[in-house]
């Protein structure tokens, strides 16, 4: 029983991380169709207090 | 945020002061489509008595002020202005990367309304950051390794 579960939470990670890869990919590829000069929303804003946003 | 009207405002204030420095750091690497965010924006360039000079009158331009906050081991200048959030870095020396020259030769030039930034190779960052070995530019490796390779793909 242990086994079985622990093969299927593997196949469930290896998905996950194959779905993570994939979505990665696609995101790069919509900021490669971009002008280098557009693809500027990467500073983040600093909190006063701490943390930051986008 | 939007990094596009303060990368404008960097490249008229660096014309105006002709100060050559090169970006590097995470906010070329997302210049070059690596999905990565950044405070700060990295620039290296050679540490000369004129090119500090010109820092300052940078600074002043933003009305910023400028830290050296590993004083004296390092060769980094911080430009901050607190109150607009800003912070860049300039750096003399650059892990993984012999010389200014050659960063500055692979570099791109990017346009920003009137004017030009010279944005580091995504090779030379992948490199400097490898060399540097801090746990937050491993982190960003894969991403980056990854954008190359889509980069090279569509090159190709």
């Amino acid at each position: 029983m242990n086994k079985k579960s622990s093969k299927t939470s593997r196949a469930q990670l290896n998905a996950l991380k194959k779905e993570s890869d994939r979505a990665l990919i696609e995101q790069i590829r919509r900021l490669l169709a971009l002008p280098m000069n557009k693809r500027t929303h990467f500073l983040r804003v600093r909190h006063p207090f701490g943390g930051s946003h986008l | 945020m939007n990094a596009e009207p303060l990368l404008q405002r960097i490249a008229r204030i660096f014309a105006e002061h002709r100060l050559e420095a090169v970006m590097v750091g995470n906010a070329a690497a997302a210049l070059h489509g690596a999905p990565v965010t950044t405070l700060d924006i990295d620039f290296m360039f050679l540490k000369t008595t004129t090119n500090l000079k010109k820092l300052k009158a940078i600074a002043h331009s933003l009305q910023a002020v400028i830290f050296k906050p590993y004083y004296p081991v390092s060769d980094l200048f911080r430009v901050v202005n607190d109150d607009r959030g800003l912070q860049l870095d300039f750096m003399a020396k650059l892990h993984g990367i012999r010389s200014f020259e050659g960063l500055r030769r692979r570099a791109t030039s990017v346009s920003f309304g009137e004017h030009e930034l010279r944005v580091a190779s995504l090779t030379d960052i992948i490199k400097s950051k490898r060399a540097a070995g801090r746990s937050r530019d491993l982190a960003v490796l894969e991403i980056l390794e990854k954008a190359l390779h889509e980069q090279e793909k569509l090159e190709n």
